[in-house]
């Protein structure tokens, strides 16, 4: 069944692997196509941040450009993290992992003191003028990471004390970011230990404890009054759809309606009188990106944007089948399950399949801590192919 | 080639081999041993991918959903949302008489919407409140006004009309106590000569659904919201009255602010109506119609209604029409009460007629002997008489003749036997035993019981009856030819329950019976008597006419001058000031004439002989005392009076129907009044009345038009 991702393959030609790879760099067994989708998907991000901008920026009097142009220095900077990461062996990022999982929680701590910055109602800004860093996006990438150690010692033998350890790393991190208050980013912590437990060894009875435990932690969220009626009335909005302006559900009506006024073609990039140039989408730039997608480039454009992240998926679990230890195929498992849930979750809310929670798209939506982060998890999945023969 | 040895499914087998052998190799069992717990893991990474595949495949099913299979619905809703449709009515066409005569014109009027898109339902009881307070109007009206289901949701409702300049400014600076609250001005109706002619002009209103759905005339070019003629005139004639509206596709973005727009269609006011009514004849025959009413409910008759027709014989023009009780057309523009309303829908309570029916063509009833003449036709046509021959009158016929069980008597209106009469002066002394003769005649010669062809109703029909005239008005009645096939489709109801009898044709011979008509049927078969036989289809239309493009101010003139004219509600019409337009400055878009409906099959001799028992009628017949003191010898007048016995009630109903000048007919006038004596009684003095009003007019000399409608005695049937 692993011939899906490729093999594990101890000798070439007689020659054992180790041997005959010393003799070759690392950046000789990069994964191309997995830098092409990650540009890829960037640039077709950018595109639509400007397509979803330029009327309100215009009519603002403000530079058109002037999100996309923020976007393409991300990228930029998103490039430069790359390099960075996959540049030194991954596997000293597993002797650091705890030392990044102490940084993130100081930053996620102090985020919530008057240093962070409320935008959107949330604090979960660093603000430094010309730029700013939300440390929650950054948190995803070193759960992944710490999260990965813990579990590579395990070598797949989890016991209940390795879960309560991993439901520890997770539930601080967790807390600190839905006390922001950031649902998204919350749903996304938990959704990366679940998939780290799955590929990490944990066996069923784990999952069965994590269940009953995930519900009464549910359950006691809303006996507490710690869910905001808001974020209630989002997440169940899409139950019930209703193009009434003061609710909710307005934002999913006018969602969906963009999306599915593209037909199978769309209406064409900057055309006029789309519900994108008309700006009837809210946060179209960045967690409703989708919908620019879906109503100017048609379900060819939003299909083709669906296989480009296929393919990056895809590449990860291939990189994860391939890599070379545990940490390795858990850090890249992380990474793909991480991609796909919000994925999953931001294209499936501007559908109405999924609840509405603010959660951005991997490399489209607008915003720096994200691009940033998610080029760093390139540079990893990137540092893992390559280094998988050493 | 190596990158894409490593391609899934590629791998050659030979490799695979290699492995399994491998896996034998104490070094390869090592490195084995070494990667155990690693190889397990990765049998997990299968199950983690089947779960994204089940996204893949749940996002890409979504899609194509939403944009393939619902796209077409969605991209409806996305036009919703940005395309708003912005109408302005154009000003309504005016109405007219054959003369340039203004009879309905536009007056701009304040009035006060509710745009129930922009008021929270809460919100509602309070503002209408307020509302009622200023505009002095109970709440419960404003209420009713507001739900009222024929306006679009999306359009603002008006609740008051006719609001002054001072209520307006209690309401417009207070727009946050008076949410959804705005003051429109909007042309409504209005109706210089008040009442006349009220039954022909009609009204205006919102289109109904029922309208939008199910009528052929209102198919194409409506939608909701739209105000159309609902009655009458304004109805037939909709199209070239309404215009077109300016059209103008506003595209707003997410805040509503206009960011774009597109002219679809440029205003175009509604043309002009003449009609080929004479407002003076029309105001003479209302006059007439409503004085004879009154006198012969002085005179101990019910006479709960009537209706008079006027016709031009020559052309099939409708030069009058009218019926009683009738009602200021300018209620149902401006509003009316629930008073108003139960004169207008009438009220079984206190046996008040409704005042909406046009009776003049919508009111069947038996013609009495009216009918006649149309017997007589029927007769010349059929053979069975000659234009000048006769026929013995005795006091009652009996048929079958040779007696018998089941033979019955049927009685002329005196005892009397007025011994051996022409055709001619059987129709002035209205011989009934001439015309059952007639008609036994057209039943037997054939055979027993005809011969089925039922000639006589054959002729009735291609005299006009038994169907609509086809005047371009709504709503006209068919009346009634009974034959053998209405017999059979009555049946279940307990009609004819022998079958077509001969004594049904005899009885119809003298117009009573189970045949019915209405008075423009009457008018408009009387014409053909006259003017050598062809059947009009009336036309009230005349012309349709583009007005002259104003000048500014030309324009502005006309406005201030409606608006210093108060709009006096009732009273004499000849006092006000009333506008008279220049036809010839306008475009002809459209004449109207008169169809032809059918041809008598009668020569000028039968016609002739016809006419001369009419003229006798008057002139020495059943309508002398009535026309006593008429000045015949200038202004001849033919007619015949005609009694109709009520079934149900016994009383009578009035009819008279003439022409004149008999020498070259200008006009035809069928007149009719419910349970009000004989023919001459009551129908005849109105006539006469008419008449008199018209032959002043045609300036004729020794004509007092000023005397008021007085009954006459009269014993004839």
């Amino acid at each position: 069944m692993a011939t899906i991702f490729g093999e594990a393959v101890d000798r070439i030609g007689g020659e054992p692997i180790s041997a005959r790879m010393a003799r070759k760099a690392p950046i000789r067994h990069l994964d191309p196509t997995l830098l092409l989708m990650t540009l890829a998907l960037s640039a077709y991000g950018a595109l639509m941040i400007f397509s979803s901008t330029v009327s309100k920026q215009e009519a603002a009097g403000a530079d058109p450009a002037f999100f996309m142009k923020r976007q393409i220095a991300y990228i930029v900077a998103g490039v430069v993290a790359l390099l960075v990461v996959s540049f030194f062996d991954y596997r000293h990022v597993r002797a650091l992992a705890p030392v990044l999982y102490g940084v993130t929680i100081l930053a996620l701590i102090l985020v919530l003191t008057p240093l962070g910055d409320v935008q959107n109602n949330a604090r979960s800004w660093f603000n430094f003028g010309l730029f700013q860093i939300q440390p929650s996006e950054f948190a995803k990438l070193a759960l992944i990471v710490a999260m990965a150690a813990w579990l590579a010692e395990r070598k797949g033998d989890v016991r209940w004390l390795d879960l309560g350890l991993c439901l520890g790393i997770v539930g601080i991190l967790s807390a600190l970011i839905f006390v922001e208050p950031d649902l998204g980013g919350t749903m996304v912590i938990v959704a990366i230990l679940i998939v780290m437990l799955l590929v990490g060894g944990a066996k069923l009875r784990h999952f069965i404890a994590l269940g009953l435990l995930g519900t009464v932690a549910i359950v006691g969220a809303f006996q507490m009054d710690l869910v905001e009626d808001y974020q209630i009335e989002r997440i169940t909005a899409f139950l019930d759809p209703s193009p009434d302006v003061r609710t909710e559900g307005y934002n999913l009506t006018q969602a969906k309606i963009a999306i599915a006024s593209g037909g199978l073609r769309g209406k064409g990039v900057g055309s006029e009188n789309t519900q994108t140039d008309l700006d009837f989408v809210p946060e179209q730039h960045t967690d409703f990106i989708f919908t620019a997608v879906g109503e100017q480039l048609g379900f060819m454009g939003g299909a083709a944007l669906l296989g480009l992240f296929a393919i990056l998926i895809w590449r990860s679990l291939r990189i994860a089948a391939m890599a070379r230890d545990t940490f390795g195929m858990l850090v890249a498992a992380g990474i793909a399950g991480m991609w796909a849930f919000q994925l999953f979750v931001n294209v499936g809310m501007t559908m109405g399949i999924m609840p509405i929670t603010g959660l951005p798209l991997p490399f489209v939506s607008f915003g720096g801590s994200g691009l940033l982060m998610n080029f760093m998890a390139v540079g990893l999945l990137l540092n893992i192919h390559m280094r998988r023969f050493l | 080639v190596r990158r894409k040895s490593r391609k899934i499914g590629t791998r050659p087998i030979t490799r695979r081999k290699r492995r399994g052998h491998s896996n034998a190799t104490p070094s390869a069992a090592a490195a084995s041993a070494k990667t155990l717990g690693l190889d397990r893991l990765r049998l997990r990474l299968v199950v983690f991918s089947v779960l994204l595949v089940t996204i893949f495949v749940a996002l890409f099913s979504r899609l194509w959903f939403l944009q393939v299979l619902a796209g077409d619905e969605y991209q409806a809703l996305a036009r919703e949302n940005r395309v708003r449709r912005v109408e302005s009515e154009p000003p309504r066409g005016r109405i007219l008489d054959r003369n340039g005569n203004v009879l309905v014109d536009n007056r701009p009027t304040l009035s006060i919407t509710i745009d129930r898109q922009l008021i929270d339902e809460e919100k509602i009881p309070k503002v209408l409140k307020r509302l009622s307070k200023v505009l002095d109007v109970r709440v419960k009206e404003l209420r009713k006004r507001l739900n009222d289901g024929t306006v679009s949701p999306y359009k603002p409702v008006p609740v008051a009309n006719d609001v002054t300049e001072a209520q307006a400014n209690e309401i417009f600076p207070y727009q946050e106590r008076f949410p959804g609250v705005d003051i429109e001005e909007l042309q409504i109706r209005k109706y210089p000569y008040g009442r006349l002619l009220a039954h022909v002009l009609g009204y205006v209103g919102e289109i109904s659904e029922e309208e939008l759905e199910e009528s052929d005339q209102f198919r194409k070019g409506y939608r909701a919201g739209d105000i159309i003629g609902k009655a009458g005139i304004e109805r037939t004639y909709d199209a070239f009255l309404r215009g077109k509206p300016r059209i103008e596709q506003v595209v707003v973005n997410a805040d509503n602010q206009v960011v774009g727009k597109r002219l679809k269609q440029e205003q175009q006011p509604g043309n002009d109506l003449y009609l080929s009514a004479d407002i003076r004849v029309q105001e003479i025959v209302e006059r007439a119609l409503a004085d004879g009413i009154e006198a012969a409910r002085g005179g101990g008759y019910q006479a709960p209604d009537g209706g008079v027709a006027v016709l031009e014989p020559d052309t099939g023009d409708v030069i009058a029409m009218a019926s009683y009780p009738t009602y200021k057309p300018s209620m149902l523009a401006d509003g009316f009460s629930f008073k108003d309303q139960r004169m207008l829908a009438g009220d079984p309570k206190t046996n008040q007629d409704d005042a909406l029916t046009n009776r003049a063509m919508a009111s069947e009833q038996a013609p009495g002997s009216t009918f006649k003449p149309i017997t007589a036709g029927a007769a010349l046509a059929n053979d069975v008489i000659g234009p000048y021959d006769g026929l013995d009158c005795p006091g009652s016929r009996t048929y079958p003749p040779e007696g018998g069980p089941g033979s019955v008597a049927f009685p002329n209106w005196t005892s009397a036997d007025s011994g051996f009469v022409t055709l001619p002066k059987s129709l002035e002394i209205s011989c009934n035993t001439f015309y059952y003769e007639l008609g036994w005649q057209m039943e037997t010669r054939w055979g027993q019981r005809g011969d089925g062809t039922e000639r006589f109703q054959k002729y009735e029909r291609r005299a006009g009856f038994g169907n609509p005239t086809g005047v371009d008005l709504p709503y006209e009645q068919d009346g009634v030819v009974p034959d053998m096939q209405w017999c059979k489709d009555n049946e279940d109801i307990g009609y004819c329950p022998d079958g077509w009898l001969p004594g049904y044709t005899v009885n119809m011979s003298i117009g009573q019976g189970d045949l019915k008509v209405t008075p423009i049927q009457m008018a408009a078969s009387y014409a053909a008597l006259v003017n050598g036989g062809i059947v009009w289809e009336p036309r009230m239309g005349y012309e349709v006419r583009r007005p002259p493009v104003q000048e500014q101010d030309e324009l502005e003139e006309t406005q201030t001058r409606t608006e210093t004219d108060p709009q006096s509600e009732d009273g004499d019409p000849q006092s006000k000031v009333t506008e008279k337009v220049e036809v010839s400055k306008s475009k002809l878009i459209k004449e109207i004439k008169a169809p032809r409906g059918s041809v008598l099959p009668l020569d000028d001799i039968e016609l002739g002989a016809i006419r001369e028992g009419l003229e006798a009628v008057v002139a020495s017949g059943t309508a002398a005392s009535s026309f006593a003191g008429f000045p015949l010898d200038r202004f001849p007048v033919g007619g015949k009076t005609g009694t109709a016995q009520r079934g149900e009630t016994g009383e009578n109903d009035s009819w008279f129907l003439s022409y004149g000048p008999a020498n070259d007919p200008g006009y035809v006038i069928a007149v009719y009044v419910e349970q009000a004596g004989h023919g001459g009684t009551t129908s005849a003095p109105i006539a006469r009345q008419i008449w008199e009003g018209i032959a002043e007019l045609e300036g004729v000399q020794g004509v007092d038009a000023s005397t008021e409608v007085s009954l006459a005695s009269d014993g004839s049937g």
